[in-house]
């Protein structure tokens, strides 16, 4: 590295999360200099989303499960009589148990054509590039092959469940397979038993009619890029904190979105559309006359609850699901509106917290669409990035691959002064925002930290067939046993630049009881059936098929109190990872309280002044050239495709 | 009334060699030996004719987070065209173009445009990079190249067209982003302020 960082800054924030972006771009704003690092090769921490190849390199890390070589100089050398230490970790333990399951055939079919798809000289970019399982991360270096990516599975107990066995996946050696789309003759081998590390190229030829869409998992691997897999699942509230803030501080300028287009409900083994918008209501098939107009009653009252207290005071103290009961809704509706608006459970919560979150939903209806949810193209990983661009722009430093092995405290003062990082350069700083992942065992030794169950499935068709294939669903199935989560199904199309053509990504969610595959697997199995060659040859089959699945628990350290770390310098402030919600409201609160410490009476986030993009309207310039000159900005509108409400990039003139 | 299309432009490059100051000149026509790294900025507009179409350029600057090899993949999102630039008078610069090119094979979007500039040829005295090297290079990948001096204001607009020729004219079926939605001020505000 040619360049040298400053030795002295005003903030340095360790972790590239959510939390942590936010903060890092509202102190450069406020005109802080802030140091960014970052450990890993990508942003985003554990609100990172990658491609296929890039979270196939990221199991790998997690299963490799070695220390890292500590081969930095040595700080302690360099501590003063007067200081001591705060030692980071140099390891992640937030993720565990993880498991991988592939389903789609493992077909190493060698004599397909190159079906034309050979474009320019790098074709190869996928397709068994040595570099491309590396990181979906960004820089030409230190790239691992593809070949020794395998994904086994760590846990003690091999999986026998009813599902398939698990598959490892094979060092798919995709090199030379070429493009292939239609040819593709169902040439698929059982993806079943004990395969290992060899595959038998025994594509039986069978002449079965060519399926269309017959997705082999060599394909996902050379469409490994159009994959971006977010490690954490959440939707933004269309009228949540982080959506006001992405506008108020002109960073949604960096991201598109699109609407979440259904919400879903599993009951009585089928999965159906819950009408909530008032067309909805009134277009719903399911819904009898009498019920529609009950549910539309009932949610108008729910928009201005507050207004009639009288209405659900006597019913305060008990659970929401109680009273839906005492008002008058069929089982259906009290079945949609605690499920599937209200989004919570028999138990959870009380009347009021139930007409609120109601409210909440119904407040976020038809600000972008049909639903109130939305989800940026490829992925909840673009958030971090966004800020921490609009941190760059005021002038903070980004450094990932940068670890730091300490925090300097001065022992008088107990505050913390510098950080030594792994080329045992010390930076000095006033604050020092440590993600909570990156403490070491010592500072951590009394925090009680609960677990979120992950799950991210690779599926051929929708759970929810419609006229349209590019639907963005949210399904809650509730928990089954008492003690047990509501599961969270966020389901993605290819146009959320999320997954490959044919295919949907869905992300399962739930607070952890045990294993995310003891968690999650159940809801997998209703909603799912595994991949197999011996396909009936009905269209028709009710459940899509899991091409690929993965599980692990994820650690939420979003409710722990600061105090609950040891000896924490005033100046150190700690940022969360993801909770298990499914809003970003926990990130954006945060990141403002921690600001505020920092800046008192500052501004959060506010808007760049105008010039921060300078517009040239053309009248004054250029006219001398032909062909090329400036056409002065005669409006602002934006190609008709895209949804524009508003023109943030627009200065004035 | 011609279509406006508008057209994320990336710049690319080691630190140094004159990515900002291309745009500046291209936008402002404007050139200041004291540019300093790119702070405060973060895309430029500009519109241009071509064919029946008017194309509207945000070129997004990397906001120097390259300096430590920390670009962001959003950076390169949805780009229709990346201008490369490096120094024709360091060879390392070029050297880094490579690797530049080889990065957004891998990870840029698929057909996006390619733009090679050589920067600084006001310098050519001190030229370490023979311009046969980097056509030679830029042929082999289907890259647009020229050399530029951003302060002489040399091939600036000619990398801009060259790169407008090569974007494919609008096909209304392929749109992979349709229906994205960009968020923001209330569009009244926008459609305000008419020239």
């Amino acid at each position: 590295m040619a360049d040298t960082l400053p030795s002295e800054f005003d903030v340095i924030v360790i972790g590239t999360g959510l939390p942590e972006s936010i903060i890092a771009a509202a102190c450069s704003r406020s005109g802080q200099r802030v140091l960014h690092v970052d450990s890993r090769s990508y942003y985003g921490g554990n609100w990172a989303s990658f491609s296929f190849s890039g979270i196939l390199s990221w199991l790998k890390e997690y299963q490799e499960n070695s220390d890292v070589v500590n081969e930095s100089p040595a700080w302690q050398e360099q501590i003063l009589e007067n200081e001591e230490a705060i030692v980071l970790s140099r390891k992640d333990k937030t993720i565990q148990h993880v498991e991988v399951f592939c389903y789609a055939s493992q077909d190493l079919h060698e004599d397909v054509e190159e079906a034309g798809a050979l474009q320019k000289n790098h074709a190869s970019v996928i397709s068994g590039s040595p570099t491309e399982a590396a990181h979906s991360a960004y820089l030409p270096s230190e790239d691992e092959s593809l070949c020794t990516v395998s994904c086994e599975m760590p846990t003690e107990q091999t999986p026998s469940s009813d599902l398939e066995p698990a598959l490892e996946i094979n060092d798919v050696e995709v090199t030379g397979e070429k493009e292939k789309r239609y040819d593709d003759k169902t040439c698929v081998k059982s993806a079943s038993e004990e395969e290992t590390s060899e595959n038998v190229p025994t594509a039986e030829d069978t002449a079965l009619p060519p399926k269309k869409n017959r997705i082999t998992y060599s394909q996902i691997i050379k469409e490994g890029r159009r994959f971006n897999i977010d490690l954490v699942s959440k939707l933004l509230y269309s009228r949540g904190l982080l959506i006001d803030l992405l506008i108020k501080s002109n960073v949604s300028r960096y991201a598109e979105f699109k609407n979440i287009t259904r919400i879903l409900v599993f009951r009585e083994g089928r999965v159906e559309q819950v009408p909530c918008s008032r067309a909805d209501v009134f277009n719903s098939k399911q819904l009898t006359m009498v019920e529609k107009r009950m549910l539309m009653k009932f949610l108008t009252f729910c928009m201005e609850y507050e207004k009639h207290p009288d209405e659900y005071k006597a019913y305060e103290e008990i659970t929401f699901s109680e009273y839906l009961k005492t008002q008058k809704l069929t089982p259906n509706l009290r079945y949609f509106v605690l499920h599937s608006i209200a989004m919570t459970s028999e138990t959870a919560c009380n009347t009021v917290d139930g007409l609120k979150a109601t409210k909440n939903f119904l407040r976020c209806l038809g600000r972008y669409g049909n639903t109130p949810f939305l989800f940026p193209l490829y992925g909840q990983g673009e958030l971090p990035q966004c800020f921490c661009r609009m941190c760059a722009v005021f002038g903070g430093i980004y450094c990932l691959r940068h670890s730091v092995q300490c925090l300097v405290v001065d022992k008088e003062s107990r505050k913390c002064k510098a950080i030594i990082d792994q080329f045992g350069q010390r930076i000095i700083s006033k604050h020092f925002l440590v993600e909570d992942s990156y403490f070491s065992e010592n500072t951590c030794s009394h925090v009680q930290y609960r677990q979120i169950s992950r799950s991210v499935l690779i599926t051929d068709r929708s759970v929810l067939k419609m006229d349209s294939d590019q639907q963005i669903s949210i399904l809650t199935v509730p928990g089954e046993e008492p003690g047990t989560f509501a599961v969270r199904v966020i389901e993605l199309c290819p146009s959320t630049m999320t997954c490959m053509k044919g295919t949907y990504l869905v992300h399962l969610t739930c607070t952890s009881s045990k294993t995310a595959r003891e968690d999650l697997e159940p809801v997998v199995q209703k909603l799912f059936t595994p991949y197999t060659e011996t396909e009936i040859e009905n269209e028709e089959v009710e459940k899509p098929r899991l091409l690929w699945a993965l599980y692990f628990n994820m650690r939420d350290s979003s409710d722990v109190s600061r105090n609950s770390y040891n000896d924490l310098p005033s100046n150190v402030y700690v940022c969360s990872g993801p909770d298990c919600g499914l809003g970003n409201d926990n990130a954006v609160k945060q990141a403002e309280t921690l600001f505020q410490l920092i800046c008192p009476n500052e501004d959060f986030c506010p808007p760049p002044p105008n010039p921060e993009d300078i517009i040239i309207d053309g009248d004054s310039l250029q006219s001398e050239t032909s062909e090329f000159s400036v056409i002065p900005e005669a409006n602002s509108e934006t190609p008709k495709e895209s949804t524009s409400l508003g023109n943030p990039e627009e200065a004035s003139q | 009334m011609m279509a406006i299309r508008e057209l994320k432009v990336c710049l690319l490059g080691d630190t140094g060699v004159g990515k900002s100051s291309i745009v500046c000149r291209f936008v402002q026509d404007h050139f200041d030996h004291n540019i300093s790294p790119t702070i405060g900025a973060s895309f430029m507009t500009k519109t241009v004719p071509c064919g029946n179409e008017l194309h509207k350029f945000l070129i997004w600057d990397t906001a120097g987070q390259e300096r430590f090899h920390s670009l962001a993949p959003m950076y390169y999102r949805g780009s229709a065209a990346a201008v490369i630039v490096y120094d024709i008078t360091k060879q390392d610069s070029f050297h880094t173009l490579k690797k530049w090119v080889k990065e957004l094979k891998e990870h840029g979007p698929e057909n996006i445009v390619m733009a090679i500039a050589g920067n600084k040829c006001d310098l050519s005295d001190i030229r370490e990079v023979p311009l046969k090297d980097a056509k030679e290079y830029a042929e082999s990948i289907g890259a647009v190249v020229v050399e530029t001096s951003a302060k002489n204001a040399i091939n600036i607009e000619e990398l801009f067209q060259g790169i407008s020729r090569q974007i494919p004219p609008l096909d209304p079926h392929e749109n992979g982003n349709s229906g994205a939605i960009k968020l923001g001020k209330p569009a009244t505000q926008a459609s305000r302020r008419c020239c």
